[in-house]
């Protein structure tokens, strides 16, 4: 369901350029909107609600996995 | 003197001295005065009379080589942001009748370009324009010539075209410099995007004082940013005040390292928070943090060196030489402020070929749209902008333009936007709607519609629904009570 959150934000995202571990630097156009985005639909996705602090930290798939495990535990 | 010409006196008196260095090379001001002569020519070849070029790209080297080299050419540059969206860009080339799209590689892939056949050339790499044409006379710009053209939603409505001339450009930037003290032995960090205002002011300011630029791609990476200003032995930074919030976050000693030998950062005007102020002050002991107050139609209206009375942190400080500022009494009311207006040769004339939005402007006195007031000693203090645009992380939106979005999802009976505040951003967006009966609708349909129509910086970060939407006697949105 991450996943789908990552082609869902970054639409020109080719299924063999997802990566979990790849991190935010990576991507051509996952600047500060692109990070909001992510965050929203997370948030929306999964009914659950970052921290600033935690939104500003996730720099990669697994991290967002990470961060979304500990609201739903 | 205009760009131009100054990059010409940079390139004569300086030539092997380092102008602009981006995140891949340098370029002295001779290489950069050739290389936008060639541009130029090449320019003039490929479009014969047309008057106007659109640039679309990140900041880079290749950035100045084409903005200079289509003013150079004696045209006018249309400024586009890159996360501009399809029908935006269709929008404002239409209304600019840009004979030519220029985009950098990384543009050129976000594939926004399928806009019909209007525009006479485009898209076309920045690199891929290559026609030789040594035997082409450039024609001379006049200081009423317009230099660049920016599309900014403003504080009205529609997206408006700012069309600002040379002789408004030189105004301006000598203000910056006589100001803020800019000299040709600065280096001057710029991490912000040239296609607005603040950025462009600040490339404009590099090359009128024979200064080094160094330009980073964005202010998303603070690492970069303190690593450059450290590598390069930067004594200027240019940040909006978010990226300084969130740079304090950041271990103090590194910022010690990198940052105190800065003799000067400049933000600008969304407001900036006391702590802020105070504790950047702190890191850059002999430096100043100052800021300013401007619109794209009437840029660096105001100057605010930040001294010690904290009583002042709040204000965007005095006019700057040669502009006026007054409140509009007339219609404050019961209010202390007032609709801000400024005259000056940093204004705009007129709006590019629109005659509705030309009416913001009498007798020279542009109507801002913001409000604010003055104190007794002349200092400027803003008190928000038009309470219906929502200013996320410097993008200014109009709530329509989200909404009549939404009310196309099935489900959706009606809807409104409205800003939130946010740490970070300054403000985001909350949208509440209100289903049709018997609607499922669930919040991941509204996002994903709004994905692929809207521009990433609308999207709403907050969605709610609610059973009816506060409206007054004509049917406007009564946004004060849904905040």
């Amino acid at each position: 369901m991450v996943k789908e959150i990552f082609f869902e934000v970054f639409p020109t995202l080719a299924e063999n350029n997802f990566g979990w571990e790849k991190e935010q630097k990576d991507y051509d156009n996952w600047d500060s909107f692109a990070q909001l985005n992510l965050i929203t639909f997370a948030e929306a996705k999964f009914g659950i609600e970052f921290s600033l602090e935690e939104s500003i930290e996730i720099k990669s798939a697994r991290e967002l996995v990470e961060r979304i495990n500990s609201h739903l535990k | 003197m205009n760009l131009i010409d100054c990059l010409k006196n940079n390139a004569e008196r300086n030539p092997t001295k380092i102008g602009f260095i981006d995140e891949e090379r340098s370029l002295t001001f001779k290489e950069m005065y050739d290389e936008v002569q060639e541009f130029s020519k090449s320019v003039s070849k490929v479009l014969g009379t047309t008057k106007v070029v659109s640039l679309l790209s990140e900041n880079s080297t290749s950035f100045v080589i084409a903005y200079l080299g289509i003013i150079n050419s004696g045209r006018a540059v249309h400024l586009t942001p890159t996360n501009i969206s399809e029908s935006s860009l269709a929008n404002q080339v239409r209304s600019t009748g840009s004979g030519m799209i220029l985009c950098s590689e990384m543009t050129k892939k976000l594939g926004i370009f399928h806009i019909g056949s209007f525009v006479p050339v485009g898209p076309t790499s920045i690199s891929g324009l290559v026609e030789s044409a040594k035997d082409i006379e450039l024609k001379v710009q006049t200081p009423t010539d317009v230099a660049y053209l920016i599309y900014t939603s403003g504080t009205t409505g529609e997206p408006k075209g700012v069309p600002v001339s040379h002789d408004m450009v030189e105004f301006t930037t000598k203000n910056i410099i006589d100001v803020l003290g800019y000299s040709e032995t600065d280096i001057d960090v710029i991490p912000l995007p040239l296609y607005h205002s603040f950025g462009l002011g600040c490339l404009h300011t590099s090359i009128f004082a024979g200064s080094t630029v160094v330009l980073l791609k964005n202010a998303d990476n603070l690492e970069n940013i303190l690593e450059s200003v450290k590598k390069y032995n930067a004594t200027s930074l240019a940040a909006v005040p978010a990226t300084l919030t969130k740079l304090l976050r950041l271990d103090r000693k590194i910022l010690d390292d990198c940052l105190q030998g800065l003799r000067l950062i400049i933000t600008n005007s969304t407001s900036i928070p006391k702590n802020t102020v105070k504790e950047i002050k702190g890191i850059l002991k002999g430096g100043n943090l100052a800021t300013y107050y401007g619109l794209t139609e009437a840029s660096r209206s105001t100057f605010m060196i930040f001294n010690e009375d904290s009583s002042l942190h709040e204000s965007v400080g005095k006019p700057a030489p040669g502009v006026n500022i007054k409140i509009d009494d007339e219609h404050k009311g019961d209010s202390e402020f007032g609709e801000i207006l400024v005259k000056g040769k940093n204004v705009i004339k007129k709006y590019w070929n629109d005659e509705k939005a030309d009416k913001s402007i009498e007798d020279e006195w542009l109507r801002t749209g913001d409000v604010g007031y003055l104190d007794d000693d002349g200092y400027l203090f803003l008190k928000g902008r038009n309470d219906e645009v929502i200013n996320v992380g410097g993008e200014k939106i109009i709530p329509h333009d989200i909404e009549q979005v939404v009310r196309q999802i099935p489900g959706v009976e009606d809807s409104a936007a409205f800003g939130i505040p946010h740490e970070v951003f300054g403000q985001t967006i909350k949208l509440v709607v209100k289903k049709s009966e018997n609607s499922d609708l669930d919040k991941l349909v509204i996002l994903t519609h709004c994905m692929k129509n809207l521009e990433k910086f609308k999207i709403p970060s907050k969605i709610e629904f609610v059973d009816s939407i506060p409206k007054n006697e004509y049917g406007k949105v009564k946004r004060s009570m849904l905040k």
